[in-house]
């Protein structure tokens, strides 16, 4: 991995959004980087070259959050020694195809800090939602999802209903992704 | 081009043709005139048809003229289609078949006509007749060959009594000579040949017959024979009624059959048939055979026949399963005594003859295995003769002592020769000598050697304990140098890595050839030393502890322990090692093997070694610590003295090697945390080192074993990378282990180790001010998690003698988590993981809690879900995986509820059986019962189910099983329900038992069923549940309205009056017993009682084919 082309971690993800955890600890239904995007586990298996070979871990993932809808490369990257084989696909979330990756599993995979926050919803002015924060400040940075969310979203606050969103932020990107009543 | 309308109409010309009535005079013309085959086919099919539906107007002489008729037909027009050719003869036969009822025709005639086809010498007119005699046999053998035509399995039954006891041997007769004909010819043309293959299928298919016993007894098991028969015709064991003693105990009947193998076997389609006649004449037994004198003469005869077959010829490939069906169908048929009784010389000969088949095809199959070959014939042949030699040698008392041993030795030896590489042996070698090898990719789903072929080694381990003498050295001698030379490949590759640093460079085919033959070693060492039987506590085999004590003597005791603790020394350099007990050798050799491990992975070589070696290793550890470790004298007659000073009770050697075995699994967890099978594996060796308490005494007494509790709860490095399985896991083996014995001062000083740090760090954290706050950040979601794992863990480790302590332990972080729910409510992740905590603590501990512990349970699951609930009601999500996270959250909660109501059926905490009966008396006072959680929780999960959720069919079944459960169990709650929840309950079952699978409305009946009993119970007509139960039974009984209509249809159809009567009282005997219907238990089975009988009675009348 010492060729800088192939470095998918580092750009805008500063080294504190991260941090590392070998293949094998994680955990399906957890999250992990793939190609520099944050990404939500579904599915993990483990096979290995050779009866007496060591374990790869293979990904299947999607995006956890929403980004914006461009197409990610699809790139393999094959290196001639056997453990450092290394092999990724991945696709965007909105057409809700799959990520792949194989990795060996001795090897630490870079794992997003990701934190979840609820905001109750004050207003929704061109597209951008006003979100109420714990401490009274309101923030008015976000847009309205995309999809059947934000429609869900829109016309709710159309009909007066009190609701909270969930923001889920990760890498220096954030996005709302759930969205939920007020309990009275 | 045919369209589809064109189509349906001319299927639809030829079903009205085939119903029309009396069709004979057209048919008949058809088939003199029509030149289209598909024409000729259907005006057969629907003569046949309009035989059987006409029968009763039809004059029999007409029906005789006809049967004439069809076989001058074929016989005159040897050019038919052939499908055409077997439709008409189908015919032929079905008519015999249902004259046969009534007594107007037989199949004399019929005979007397084939025989003389046969008699022509024609071989056209000879295939027509095997193929008269063809149809006539698949009519008559009741099986799934037989065509339906609407008669009573009773009639079919019957008929094939009566063709069994005549008419098939009168067909096997004429086959006999048919083929005693054909084996006299020199030269055969092709068109011979396929004669003589139609007779030989035709003989193969006589000797196939399922035989049904001579009574005409019905039980209520032959109802159940004569359908069983109707699906099966496969594997039928030959048990031919007394009657066909003169035909089959004919020797020469059975020399016909060797010879006409011998001169068809190159022909592999003959030979399989006529192998096939072998096996099941070999298969024979019941009461044909008059005394056991005669199975004996019989079984003589065959083995002659046999060893005279094999010992002349190069087996052909096609031959080889055939041959072993045969040899295992005669060693599994005949007992044992008659096996004995056998001339000495020929049985010795016939024991020699199975072991060379066995290693010959042991070695092909090998071949096979190289080649990749798609069909494994040579495997299949080679796992029947290992499972013959299983079923001899389990019974070897019978046989005279030692006889077995020298040919277990040779099939031994050549399965340890089949799986070394060269030079000792030959795994991966084509037959002139080419080695080849592939690295193929392996996923995680294909299975490990030692289940794929547990049956194989399972054999070979037997065998090798029948020839201990030579084969437990044996394996000690190649493991002892297998793993000397793995030590040096290492040493050198070390070497060489520090000269060039680049690991790239190194050839790993000289360490996998060695890895693969440690595999085998250790796997065959393992299932020769020990069983692992199920549930049972696994003895030391006989054999095993025969062998060790008959050479204790010359043992010296001393030098055999100094050869077990010194695993790090070539066993050949210890002095005197050839003074020291074989097993415990044996056992050293594996640690040997273990040590060079460990050593190469503390020089860094890791990278280099094979984790498939590292399971196997600790795989035997554990197989071997099951049954060895702390070896219990009482469990044996006799025991072996070196066994016992080296693994007693109370030895220096039992400690030594559970401190070494310690040291293995934590070495084991450290380097290889990235090998999820192996690190499950080692844990799964720690768990049984601490789950028996004896041997959990010694470990606690081990230093490391306090080191590593320390470590796990420090969660430092480098145990928190191993995979959520292995932890959990750890932590019930860490758990395990609290409960060995300790003085008080120690006892509490290990909790304080491992579990307190554990309740510390949760509270600590959670009683934090800012938690709220800093319940997002990394490592408090890190920590939360690894404490939510470990409880699982601690849940899992409980057993009737410790879940007092851990449920007070658990109860507490219990009632912590509900808080986490509601602090962690947006992250679906966390909330899984917490519900699967209380799956887990009420899956393993609510059957002991008595009743207060029980409630404080339900209490706190009540409040898990009534806060579920609350966050995730009406919430929606974006991701993708929503739909999935959601599923199983539900999943998990509906097993929470059916383990919690588990508590009804299984309940150690209390001896009275009948617990309900006692709840109800001392339970007015209960403040929560099982039926009111379990019911709230159901509420909490209606709402959130949904149509598209069912769809997922291990969630439908949960949900329905749970529904079932609670109406089976507290039918009398239901009507006190919420009017909301009563509703949707009834939807439920109504849309369960509408559009769901029969296995979904089964349960849905059953669900009904006590509600019912609880209308009848109340007799109160205005509540709802009365109103929904009936609208049910409505559905339910406008099926069940028409029985009396059904009955008087079904009498009226009967015109014999000897079954009308038969059925008629059958139908009042079922009705008599079981009105007026009122609901106790007594009642119910008197009913079921005569339920059966009467599907006994009648049944075979009834069920129509």
């Amino acid at each position: 991995m010492a060729d800088p082309d192939l470095d998918f971690t580092s750009g805008d993800a500063g080294a504190s959004t991260t941090y590392p955890m070998q293949c094998s600890a994680l955990r399906k239904n957890g999250f992990v980087v793939l190609k520099g995007r944050p990404c939500k586990i579904v599915e993990m298996s483990t096979s290995k070259t050779g009866k007496h070979g060591h374990a790869k871990v293979i990904f299947l993932s999607y995006f956890c959050m929403a980004v914006f809808n461009h197409l990610v490369l699809v790139i393999g990257v094959k290196c001639s020694s056997l453990s450092l084989q290394v092999h990724m696909v991945g696709i965007d979330i909105f057409t809700n195809k799959k990520y792949e990756d194989i990795c060996p599993s001795t090897h630490n995979m870079d794992v997003p800090n990701t934190k979840r926050n609820d905001y109750q919803v004050v207003d929704i002015t061109e597209g951008f939602l006003s979100l109420m924060m714990d401490n009274g400040d309101v923030r008015e940075d976000l847009r309205v999802p995309e999809g059947d969310l934000g429609k869900e979203i829109e016309s709710k606050f159309a009909a007066g209903e009190e609701m909270l969103v969930t923001v889920l932020s990760a890498m220096g990107e954030e996005s709302a992704v759930a969205v939920k009543p007020m309990t009275k | 081009m045919v369209s589809t309308e064109q189509r349906q109409h001319a299927e639809h010309i030829f079903l009205s043709f085939r119903k029309s009535k009396s069709p004979f005079a057209v048919c008949k013309h058809i088939l003199e005139t029509s030149k289209v085959d598909y024409v000729l086919f259907q005006a057969a099919t629907a003569i046949m048809e309009a035989v059987v539906r006409e029968w009763i107007l039809l004059e029999k002489s007409s029906i005789e003229s006809l049967i004439t008729f069809l076989l001058t037909y074929v016989l005159q027009r040897p050019n038919l289609q052939k499908y055409v050719r077997e439709q008409i003869l189908l015919a032929v036969a079905v008519i015999v078949k249902r004259g046969s009822l009534d007594k107007s025709i037989n199949c004399k005639s019929i005979f007397h006509e084939v025989s003389q086809l046969i008699s022509s010498g024609n071989p056209t007119v000879q295939t027509l007749a095997c193929s008269i005699l063809t149809a006539l046999l698949s009519e008559f053998s009741s099986s799934n060959k037989t065509s339906n035509i609407g008669l009573s399995m009773e009639f079919h039954g019957s008929c094939k009594r009566l063709f069994q006891e005549d008419d098939l041997k009168q067909i096997f007769m004429l086959t006999v000579e048919v083929l005693q004909e054909f084996s006299r010819r020199e030269n055969l043309n092709a068109q011979m040949s396929c004669v003589f293959q139609c007779y030989l299928a035709l003989a193969n298919q006589v000797l196939s017959w399922n035989f049904l016993p001579p009574n005409h007894i019905l039980s209520c098991r032959e109802v159940m024979h004569y359908i069983a028969m109707f699906e099966a015709t496969q594997n039928v064991m030959l048990k031919p009624t007394a009657s066909w003693r003169e035909t089959l105990l004919d020797h020469r009947v059975m020399d016909l059959f060797f010879t006409v193998h011998r001169k068809i076997r190159e022909d592999s389609d003959m030979a399989q048939d006529s192998l096939q006649c072998l096996a099941q004449l070999a298969s024979m037994h019941g009461p044909i055979f008059p005394d056991e004198n005669a199975q004996l003469t019989y079984l003589a005869h065959l083995m002659e026949g046999l060893l005279n077959m094999i010992n002349g010829i190069e087996i052909e490939d096609s031959e080889a399963v055939g041959i072993s069906n045969i040899i295992n169908n005669l060693i599994s048929t005949f007992p044992r005594s008659v096996l004995t009784a056998l001339p000495n010389e020929l049985f010795a000969s016939f024991i020699n003859c199975l072991t060379l088949l066995t290693c010959s095809f042991g070695r092909s199959a090998a071949l096979e295995e190289v080649l990749d070959k798609d069909d494994m014939v040579y495997m299949e042949a080679y796992d029947k003769l290992l499972e013959s030699w299983l079923t001899l040698v389990q019974e070897d008392e019978h046989f005279p002592r030692g006889c077995f041993v020298q040919p277990a030795v040779q099939v031994f030896n050549s399965y340890i020769q089949c799986h070394l590489a060269a030079p000792d042996g030959t795994r991966n070698l084509t037959a002139n000598g080419v080695a080849s090898h592939e690295e193929e990719e392996i996923n995680e789903l294909q299975e490990d050697d030692r289940e794929l072929f547990s049956d194989q080694l399972a054999s070979i381990g037997m065998l090798g304990r029948i020839a201990a003498d030579h084969c437990i050295p044996l394996l000690t001698g190649l493991l002892e140098n297998r793993v000397t030379r793995l030590h040096g490949q290492l040493q050198r590759h070390q070497q060489h890595l520090m000269a060039s640093a680049d690991p790239g460079t190194v050839d790993r085919k000289v360490l996998d050839d060695l890895y693969e033959d440690i595999h085998w070693l250790i796997l065959v060492s393992g299932y020769l030393l020990a069983d692992d039987p199920q549930g049972e506590t696994p003895l030391i085999p006989s054999e095993v502890m025969e062998y060790s004590i008959k050479h204790s003597t010359e043992v010296d005791i001393n030098t055999t322990l100094q050869l077990l603790g010194s695993p790090g020394e070539k066993a050949t350099s210890i002095p005197g090692c050839n003074r020291t007990d074989s097993v415990i050798r044996l056992l050293s050799a594996v640690l040997r093997t273990s040590e060079v491990e460990s050593r190469a992975t503390r020089a860094s070589l890791t990278e280099l070694l094979s984790p498939q070696m590292g399971k196997d290793i600790v795989w035997f550890l554990r197989r071997w610590a099951k049954t060895y470790l702390l070896v219990d004298e009482k469990l044996y007659g006799q025991i072996s003295m070196p066994l016992s000073t080296a693994f007693g009770a109370d030895t220096e050697g039992a400690q030594w090697i559970v401190g070494y075995l310690l040291e293995k699994v934590i070495n084991n967890l450290s380097v290889w945390s990235s090998e999820p099978d192996l690190a499950n594996d080692t844990v799964e060796l720690l768990v049984t080192l601490v789950e028996k308490r004896e041997r959990a005494n010694i470990v606690v007494q081990c230093e490391n074993w306090w080191n590593l509790a320390k470590q796990f709860a420090s969660r430092s490095p480098p145990l928190h990378m191993l995979s959520s399985t292995v932890q959990r896991t750890l932590m019930k083996a860490l758990v395990l282990g609290g409960f060995a014995h300790m003085d008080s001062d120690t006892k509490q000083q290990y909790w304080a180790e491992v579990l307190h740090p554990l309740q510390q760090r949760f509270l600590n954290l959670i009683n934090q001010e800012n938690f709220a706050q800093i319940c997002q950040e990394e490592a408090v979601k890190q920590e939360i998690i690894a404490t939510l794992e470990a409880l699982c863990g601690i849940a899992e480790a409980t057993q009737i003698d410790n879940v007092a302590s851990l449920f007070s332990f658990l109860m507490d972080f219990l009632s912590s988590c509900i808080g986490l729910m509601e602090v962690y409510r947006n992250s679906p992740e966390t909330v899984n993981l917490i519900i699967e905590v209380f799956v887990e603590v009420a899956h393993k501990q609510i059957c002991y809690l008595g009743e207060t512990k029980s409630m404080k349970l339900y209490e706190v699951c009540l409040t898990l879900l009534q806060v579920y609930s609350k966050n995730n009601l009406g919430r929606k999500r974006l991701d993708v995986a929503a739909e999935e996270d959601q599923y199983q959250d539900l999943l998990l909660i509906m097993e929470l509820l059916t383990n919690l109501l588990s508590k009804e059926f299984i309940d150690f905490s209390d001896t009275d059986e009948v617990f309900r009966g006692q709840e109800q008396s001392s339970g007015a006072g209960r403040a929560v019962s099982a039926a009111d959680v379990v019911l709230y929780g159901v509420n909490i999960v209606l709402p959130l189910m949904s149509q598209d959720l069912l769809k997922f069919p291990s969630l439908c079944n949960q949900y329905y099983k749970l529904i079932t459960f609670i109406c089976e169990i507290f039918p009398e709650k239901i009507p006190q329900l919420p009017e909301e929840l009563f509703k949707s309950l009834m939807c439920s079952l109504e849309l369960g038992m509408t559009s769901m699978s029969s296995e979904i409305s089964q349960l849905c009946l059953e669900a009904l069923s006590p509600l019912a009993e609880q209308c009848a119970k109340t007799q109160e007509k205005d509540t709802p549940l009365f109103i929904a139960t009936r609208h049910f039974l409505k559905v339910k009984m406008d099926d069940l309205a028409e029985y009396s209509e059904l009955v008087e249809t079904l009498l009226s159809n009967q015109r014999d009056a000897v079954i009308y009567q038969r059925l008629a009282d059958a139908f009042n005997s079922l009705t008599a017993s079981s009105t007026p219907p009122t609901m106790d238990r007594k009642q119910k089975v008197a009913f079921l009682k005569s339920l059966e009988e009467f599907v006994a009675n009648v049944g075979g009348l009834l069920c129509v084919k």
